[in-house]
């Protein structure tokens, strides 16, 4: 009777500890997913992109690196030979998210200093939801007002210069929309690095005598910088993948502005690497689609160095 | 002005100097900390101003007919004129995303908290999820053309859109999981472990109890990011809806969704049937409504995981 009942319990932790182990499985296999995806994407894109090296009527990579006719499709030449000079739009991209980062750091590190220096507490009540409403802001809605308010007004702010009826699209109002869309990404992550660093740090700085201003200047801003770089970092890599915003106020252009070392540059139509997928993949087929690949291959490769870059200035951190 | 005359004399250079750099370092300080105010409240009254512009033209935007977008009977139709469709198939992938990605997500992170050991193993996922996390949505999107669209078959349609979704928005559910599992006190589990449970039994009934509130904050902060894509959908889901049956749960048909519709009336050829104005003004409502949606989930986020939290702690 007794052996029974023993039989009977070891039976059920058994099923207790098999259960345990089918559970752990099927987690594991839920985190595994995430790694075949990541490996999946590298593979799947970067193996039709390379394509457009090897096949026959594609390209050669000092042409696609070097040139800046951008032109698959062969249309714009009577021969209609297609050319695959991506340096423009690789140009584009580059340009408009240096001079965003550019604008958007600064804005983001005021904000920052304000939330976790500055601020009343009753004000960041108020901020703060704000700020986590513009992180998850739908890229389209900023680029629908970015077309409907920005454009207008960026026309008529240069039509003087530019004579051009098409003057508001471009890098220009690229950028500036931009900015509206990694500035709130760099703030919040700001914050954390400033909220990061102790108090002990800014009690020993005010206790050396130090203005405010100071103690934010020489104390804070260093002890937190590995973060706050990793946080411009974030705003570089959501900047250079940033489609929709970007794509409705680019305008769209096959070659580079002219001129281009001058102020009317960023005032003319022009594109970038995710406004030329988004609005002519659709329509491709064969060598012409690698094209297309090859350039969102480009886009892997660059936000993953920004990625990998971030990771090893995070191993720096001083406080987490 | 005859006190600091008396002082006057007692002055020496010493003291004159140090004076000089009190009142300089008061100055830096004032101008810095002026200059921080002003910036942060122009980033705040340009967010304020980007709402409030929204839903302004939501309300005022009208085409032929004088009633705004939003007052329209029509903008709520399934016509040419109307987002009814879009609204419903917006709805439609949100939830089907969230079926998928709820579960997988959650089982993920259920990995990482509980059961994985620090190791080269739990480095590499981590270093996947935030590699995932940087890869830009149109080159998702791309991918997901490939992989399910093409080789699992599915075409152009919701479950490619969904599937997609998934893998977009893997790495922020995760994170978000992750926190809501972490925020569970330790002494639970270990308690629960010292009664003689075993781990799937202490997760089942301990940890994922009091992590509910995280969860569904967490469940509700992804559902906002599902609704704004659109990058990642234009070329799974589809630019436009099939002439009719939009309203059916079958998941392999194309359509489009609130965001798509925006950037498709504004940017694409104008849809036949409509003029370019009523384009502009169907824009500007959908786009109202989508800010309007989102602020509801936001703040409904907030507010309901902190209601569920009372109830879970006081009951």
């Amino acid at each position: 009777m007794q052996q029974v009942q023993r039989q009977s319990l070891t039976g059920q932790a058994g099923q207790r500890r098999m259960a345990d182990q089918v559970a752990r499985s099927i987690f594991f296999v839920c985190a595994l997913l995430l790694v075949l995806v990541i490996a999946g994407i590298f593979f799947f894109v970067g193996q039709n992109a390379l394509r457009l090296f090897f096949e026959k009527g594609g390209a050669t990579l000092a042409g696609f690196f070097g040139r800046t006719t951008w032109d698959p499709a062969g249309v714009n030449n009577d021969a209609g030979t297609p050319m695959y000079g991506a340096a423009g739009l690789i140009l584009g991209s580059v340009v408009i998210t240096f001079f965003s980062v550019l604008i958007a750091t600064p804005l983001s590190l005021a904000v920052a200093l304000f939330f976790n220096e500055v601020a009343p507490i009753w004000l960041v009540r108020i901020f703060q939801p704000l700020l986590e409403i513009f992180v998850g802001m739908p890229s389209v809605v900023i680029g629908f007002l970015g077309l409907v308010i920005l454009v207008p007004f960026l026309q008529k702010l240069t039509s003087p210069f530019t004579h051009n009826p098409a003057g508001g699209f471009g890098w220009g109002a690229a950028i500036l929309v931009l900015v509206v869309m990694i500035m709130p990404t760099i703030s919040s992550i700001s914050i954390d690095a400033l909220r990061a660093v102790p108090d002990s740090v800014r009690e020993a700085s005010l206790a050396l005598g130090s203005t405010r201003w100071q103690m934010m200047y020489r104390a804070i801003l260093p002890a937190a910088l590995p973060m706050l770089a990793t946080a411009v970092i974030f705003g570089m890599a959501r900047a250079i993948g940033e489609t929709l915003a970007v794509a409705m106020v680019l305008g769209g252009s096959d070659s580079l502005p002219s001129p281009l070392l001058s102020l009317q540059a960023f005032f003319q139509p022009n594109a970038n690497i995710t406004q030329t997928i988004l609005n002519e993949f659709q329509e491709t087929l064969g060598v012409e689609r690698d094209a297309y690949w090859m350039l969102a291959f480009v886009l892997l490769v660059i936000s993953f160095l920004f990625v990998a870059f971030s990771r090893y200035l995070s191993g720096r951190k001083v406080y987490k | 002005m005859s006190a600091s005359n008396v002082m006057q004399p007692l002055k020496t250079g010493y003291e004159k100097s140090a004076a000089r750099l009190l009142r300089r370092l008061h100055l830096t300080n004032g101008i810095a900390i002026g200059i921080i105010w002003v910036l942060a409240l122009f980033v705040a009254f340009l967010f304020i101003g980007i709402i409030v512009q929204l839903v302004f033209q939501g309300f005022t935007a009208s085409a032929e007919h004088s009633t705004p977008v939003l007052l329209d009977p029509n903008f709520y139709g399934t016509t040419e004129l109307g987002i009814g469709s879009e609204l419903f198939n917006t709805f439609y992938i949100l939830i089907l995303t969230e079926i998928f990605l709820f579960p997988i997500a959650l089982g993920a992170a259920i990995y990482t908290v509980e059961y994985a050991k620090q190791g080269p193993l739990i480095s590499i996922i981590r270093f996947a999820a935030e590699t995932l996390a940087g890869v830009p949505s149109i080159v998702l999107g791309l991918f997901g053309v490939i992989l399910f669209g093409s080789l699992f078959q599915f075409h152009v349609s919701r479950l490619t859109g969904a599937l997609t979704l998934l893998c977009l928005n893997f790495p922020i559910a995760l994170r978000l999981f992750e926190d809501a599992l972490t925020s569970v006190p330790r002494e639970l589990r270990e308690a629960s472990l010292a009664l003689g449970s075993t781990r799937w039994h202490t997760i089942r009934t301990v940890v994922l109890p009091s992590a509910l509130p995280g969860l569904i904050t967490g469940l509700i902060l992804s559902a906002g990011k599902i609704i704004g894509e659109t990058a990642a959908l234009v070329f799974t889901m589809g630019e436009t809806n099939p002439f009719s049956g939009v309203f059916t749960l079958n998941p392999f048909i194309s359509s489009d969704t609130l965001t798509i519709r925006i950037w498709y009336l504004k940017t694409q050829d104008t849809p036949p049937g409509i003029s370019s104005a009523e384009a502009s003004a169907i824009a500007a409502g959908a786009a109202a409504m989508l800010i309007l949606i989102l602020l509801v989930i936001n703040l409904g986020a907030r507010g309901l995981g902190r209601y569920i939290q009372r109830r879970v702690t006081a009951a």
